[in-house]
């Protein structure tokens, strides 16, 4: 088979082949860093809004989640991608500060953060709400009756001990992102799977490549060792935290609908 | 408003040819998915050392890597090799495979989840090993394995939109809605129903899940 044939692996050492692989997948590290921290923050707001006393409001933020969480993710991208105003891509792109990277210049970059925020922002604002539902009902009660109000219940009892616990589902919905981030390569954003193509396009042609071929097979191997390297690394993380979770507060972890392979924790009903 | 309806109507043999397409990607998928999965699980619970790591290896290459990559191996790989694999069978095994690994660790917790001293009582009463699995192990594992399988579903379903419009391997809802779109421009319409398709799929398969839970609880 050719899987394995030497001639079939001379271009990763040719020119800088290999170099710019590594420079587009350091580009989906990027987004899926940025598209974190959004989430983040968004998440949080809503898992609030899901958990707050409003009855309406809290409906409002539950549709909200359902909609986003229960919709293809690529589906979200083409549509904003299609449908976002010029004027809008426009306005992104003079606002761009010069120092970041070339790809996070393209005008369909905004609907690609703005994609990945809004579905991964309804995942995580699921965890955190299992997050804050499974600490013991006495720590509130415990809070009003030390005199707290709600929001300082909240934020000095019920957030740092609920938010712990979800770290480990965190880390494990960071890997999906990371996989994610491949998807915006339909919206032409120059990352890994684009910087793949161009190299099976081009290394072959002596004036603008290497002159070694580069088959389409290997160089996407290239690529998935990459994801599973990084991924793996990430979800031995996301294990020993949840074991020291465990060990620590004795609880079980439950799954949430939506997620593919993330545990969230909540009280043993033991 | 009016434009909502009038897209759906005229349009609907497309939409309707790509639900259909979808719903055929999910099943032949799901088929795969849980075949795969229940022998990747079984070997990550098997007696030799060989077989855990057999299915530990199966189980962290498909679930680190993109499905996208492991289309375009699949399918743009296999072809720049010479093998000529049909659009269809590289896209429903690539997400059949890449569902597998996440159902086998499904199953192999669910197995888990039966206490061990269950399994000695069984035993000990002088029921032979397969008895065991079969009245013990097997009826409570399966009720324990029915949620995370159903969100391994609607993450498939939700995934199988990938297959369509990242390589063009099959007409499925997705891409269809991007073709009316390229021919109509009534971009927010087109793709409202698109969401309803796929929302349509993923809520009935929740209160499917649902359903399943209560109907085979028992009570402890």
């Amino acid at each position: 088979m050719s899987l394995f044939d030497p001639d079939n692996w001379r271009w990763l050492f040719a020119g800088n082949n290999l170099p710019f692989l590594v420079r587009g997948f350091w580009i989906n590290v990027q987004i899926a860093a940025v598209a974190m921290i959004l989430s983040l923050a968004l998440g949080l707001a809503l898992a609030l809004l899901r958990v707050s006393t409003g009855r309406l409001r809290r409906a409002a933020a539950g549709v909200w989640i359902d909609v986003w969480r229960n919709l293809p993710l690529i589906l979200v991208l083409l549509y904003l991608a299609l449908a976002m105003p010029p004027a809008w891509r426009d306005a992104y792109r003079r606002a761009v500060p010069a120092w970041l990277p070339s790809a996070f210049e393209s005008q369909f970059f905004l609907a690609a953060i703005l994609g990945l925020t809004l579905y991964n922002s309804a995942v995580l604002a699921e965890i955190m709400r299992a997050g804050i539902q499974s600490l013991e009902r006495g720590q509130g009660e415990a809070a009003s009756a030390l005199g707290l109000r709600r929001w300082q219940a909240m934020r000095l009892v019920i957030l740092p001990q609920g938010l712990r616990r979800m770290v480990p589902a965190t880390v494990s919905q960071l890997i999906t992102l990371m996989k994610d981030t491949t998807l915006v390569s339909i919206l032409a954003i120059q990352e890994v799977m684009r910087h793949g193509r161009i190299v099976t396009n081009t290394s072959g042609s002596p004036f603008v490549g290497t002159g070694v071929d580069a088959p389409l097979l290997q160089v996407f191997l290239v690529i998935g060792v990459m994801f599973f390297t990084v991924n793996l690394l990430l979800s031995r993380l996301s294990r020993r935290l949840e074991i020291r979770e465990r060990r620590r507060t004795g609880i079980e972890v439950e799954r949430v609908t939506g997620v593919e392979d993330q545990l969230v924790t909540e009280v043993a009903a033991r | 408003m009016s434009d909502l309806w009038e897209v759906l109507v005229r349009h609907f043999p497309e939409f309707r040819s790509g639900f259909l397409v979808t719903l055929e990607l999910v099943a032949i998928s799901l088929v795969i998915a849980l075949g795969v999965g229940t022998v990747v699980g079984a070997l990550r619970a098997a007696p030799s050392r060989w077989g855990r790591w057999l299915g530990g290896l199966y189980v962290e290459l498909f679930r680190n890597t993109p499905l996208l990559v492991l289309l375009y191996i699949a399918y743009l790989g296999l072809l720049d090799e010479g093998i000529n694999v049909s659009p269809l069978a590289a896209g429903t095994a690539s997400l059949g495979l890449y569902t597998a690994a996440y159902v086998a660790e499904t199953i192999r917790s669910g197995v888990f989840s039966v206490s061990r001293g269950q399994i000695e009582a069984s035993l000990s009463m002088g029921m032979t090993h397969r008895q065991t699995l079969r009245h013990v192990v097997i009826p409570q594992a399966i009720r324990t394995v029915i949620p995370p399988l159903g969100s391994l579903v609607i993450a498939m379903i939700k995934n199988s939109a990938i297959i369509g419009v990242a390589l063009g391997l099959a007409d499925d809802l997705l891409k269809e809605a991007r073709q009316i779109n390229a021919r109509t421009f009534q971009t927010n319409e087109v793709f409202f129903w698109a969401a309803v398709g796929y929302l349509m799929l993923t809520v009935t398969a929740t209160f499917a899940v649902r359903y399943l839970e209560r109907h085979l609880a028992v009570r402890r």
